[in-house]
């Protein structure tokens, strides 16, 4: 048992994957010596460096991201570490529309297991916080994963590194060199594609993904004081989307919050959203609601990035708004259903 | 560089296997076109550029990749050993259960990747060129002596695609080969308006690696440049780029009647014929009698009207072959 942080637990997940199959290799801009920019890969160089498996590259998003591509139609399982989510831009060609559609247009020929790992979030390192992984939803074919805590970052990213699609995996920086979890020495994966509930409740479900899940939790316990029973659901994939575990929690409290680090406008809240009033909608005691980033490029000035974030506040205040959607919720049918 | 190629374009002249090879592959190409061109409103052909595809895909072994032009991609596949019915089977307006997509996608600009070939994906243009640098990083990476020959239009050369590609190949020192094959047009835009240097072989000077011009009709001088950037690949020096300058006689696809240039301008590259031009030099250096000139023109008209006649009659494709369950890979590791 070893107590890491998210960043080392990550970095832990890769080294142990590079051990087991030597097809595994990561590249990126500054990942060699100078260990990644917040030492996303510290160690690697010194464990893999000379066996040409830790690649330092000139600042090429689109051919590094390429050249995973094509690495992992060559039989590779690469690892492209783009540095910033907000490069997503730069590569959207490459690992959305291509290698998204590339399994299923060559009638299952072609596999490409390739990781694109990227750096995103409102946090103590100012700038590059742009989280733009909603555009990729709109290219299938492309995995996207979102950890909230270094235990399941380090098996998500084993677990990633396993899968044979292109998978978008983001760590967030306010949550890299945070807290720390238990890391058990045994190998072990976090699967793709399952949501996993935070928290039990009876109330409202709020339904969250990396940084977000934390201040849910303690928005949660803020509104347990006052009696109101909140459902917490960490996403950690957001493609493929693990409907059923929302639509239980959806069928058991009747309302339903999505709260994103993004702008809710065409992105995955509003996928959420959509996702549980068509197919939950019976189970509904209350519109769906969402909270993301106010409509604005994510402005520098902290005390304007504290008005375009959700915080704490804002969740509690949304939750109990929600939970006071009338007509239905009287507390006497909450106490029945 | 020149000086090797210079030995082997005397050595390929006399190299009957290689030149009947690449001039029944010719010859197939321009059949295609044919046939093909009477079919598919949206076909590319390449009428001028035949010598470009076989000297760039002929005969490569098993285990390298080739990373086709759309212009060219149907040929490619051929090289590559595809089914020419099943590659039918994938064009407008077919879309057949028995192409190699199974109707989802379209074959006239992506090639079965099972013959180690990466196609577009995308209409995107660029972006295989850096899926070139993987595929022969893949190669460095596992100690293979395999290589990938990445081949692209003038248009393409202009794309940062081009220079993150080649620049990536170069500092990792990549065994891979770009060949540029300049028809002189990006649709209408001729490549002295998409071109800022004086060639696009001069850019490989930009990146520290050998860029040779060649004459892109000249199909024993071209196959030469490939064969030695090839070996050089090969053997662990690293990528190169190849231009060869040819001409788009067709328009740049079925129906583009190219109001942009002149008559007297294509009629003097037609004179240029890539396939007169080696069928002369077989027929003159006895590698190839006229007879069996005939015969193998008609076989290749057969086969290929044959595969055409069976990919038309093939069932389009139904819903078993849509699989909206198989986006994903399942995993196997």
């Amino acid at each position: 048992m070893k107590r890491q942080t998210m960043q080392e637990a990550i970095v832990a997940g890769i080294a142990e994957e590079m051990r087991r199959d030597a097809n595994v290799f990561i590249m990126g801009l500054d990942i060699g010596r100078f260990g990644g920019p917040l030492n996303s890969c510290k160690g690697l160089w010194e464990e893999f460096g000379t066996s040409g498996r830790v690649i330092d590259t000139p600042i090429s998003e689109g051919s590094i991201v390429g050249a995973g591509v094509g690495a992992a139609l060559a039989g590779k399982r690469p690892i492209v570490d783009i540095m910033f989510l907000e490069y997503l831009s730069l590569v959207i060609q490459q690992l959305g529309c291509d290698a998204g559609s590339m399994h299923y247009y060559s009638n299952g020929k072609a596999r490409v297991p390739l990781v694109a790992r990227a750096k995103y979030g409102v946090g103590p390192y100012h700038g590059h916080a742009y989280d733009y992984h909603s555009w990729l939803m709109q290219t299938p074919g492309v995995k996207i994963v979102v950890p909230a805590t270094a235990y399941d970052a380090k098996g998500l990213m084993k677990a990633a590194i396993r899968d044979d699609n292109p998978v978008l995996f983001m760590e967030h920086m306010a949550l890299y060199h945070g807290q720390r979890d238990t890391i058990p020495e045994e190998d072990y994966v976090v699967p793709l594609g399952r949501a996993q509930v935070k928290r039990g409740g009876c109330d409202a479900t709020l339904v969250a993904s990396g940084a977000m899940v934390r201040k849910a939790l303690i928005a949660a316990q803020a509104l347990a004081k006052d009696g109101i029973e909140t459902e917490v659901i960490d996403l950690m994939s957001i493609v493929p989307l693990d409907e059923a575990t929302i639509y239980d929690s959806v069928k058991k409290t009747g309302r339903a919050l999505i709260v994103q680090e993004t702008v809710c406008l065409g992105g995955s809240t509003a996928e959420i959203a959509a996702l549980i009033a068509e197919r939950a909608h019976k189970d509904l005691k209350a519109p769906v609601r969402r909270l993301g980033t106010s409509y604005v490029p994510m402005p520098f000035a902290r005390s304007l990035e504290k008005l375009a974030v959700p915080d704490e506040a804002a969740i509690v205040a949304a939750v109990r708004q929600l939970v006071s959607d009338l007509p239905h919720p009287t507390s006497h049918e909450k106490m029945t259903s | 560089m020149s000086m090797e190629i210079a030995e082997a374009r005397a050595r390929v002249a006399e190299d009957r296997s290689v030149l009947r090879g690449m001039y029944e592959q010719m010859l197939l190409s321009r059949e295609i076109d044919t046939l093909v061109g009477k079919v598919d409103s949206h076909w590319h052909a390449c009428e001028g550029e035949e010598a470009v595809l076989a000297a760039s895909y002929y005969g490569l072994r098993k285990d390298d990749f080739v990373v086709p032009h759309y212009r060219g991609m149907v040929a490619a596949a051929c090289a590559r050993g595809a089914d020419l019915r099943a590659l039918f089977a994938g064009l407008d307006p077919g879309g057949k259960t028995t192409s190699y997509s199974r109707g989802r996608y379209r074959s006239d600009i992506c090639g079965p990747i099972e013959f180690n070939l990466i196609g577009l994906y995308s209409g995107a243009l660029g972006p295989t060129l850096s899926y070139a640098a993987g595929a022969a990083l893949a190669a460095k990476l596992d100690g293979r002596d395999a290589v990938t020959i990445a081949v692209f239009g003038d248009g393409t050369s202009s794309r940062g695609d081009f220079h993150e590609a080649l620049n990536l190949a170069a500092v990792m020192k990549l065994p891979v080969v770009y060949v540029c094959q300049n028809n002189q047009f990006a649709i209408s835009t001729p490549s002295a308006r998409g071109v800022g240097a004086r060639s696009v072989a001069d850019r490989g000077i930009a990146y520290g690696i050998p860029g040779i011009a060649a004459d892109g009709n000249d199909a024993i001088g071209l196959r030469a440049a490939i064969e030695v950037a090839v070996a050089w690949a090969r053997h662990g020096e690293g990528p190169s780029l190849i231009e060869a300058l040819t001409y788009r006689v067709a328009g740049h696809m079925v129906g583009d009647r190219a109001p942009y240039r002149s008559a007297e301008e294509v009629a003097q590259w037609r004179a240029r014929d890539p396939i007169v031009q080696l069928r002369r030099h077989l027929l003159e250096s006895q590698m190839l009698g006229v007879d069996e000139d005939n015969a193998l023109v008609l076989g290749i008209r057969e086969r290929v009207a044959t595969a055409m006649a069976e990919a038309k009659a093939d069932p389009d494709s139904g819903p078993e072959a849509f699989g909206a369950d198989q986006v994903f890979a399942e995993c196997v590791s």
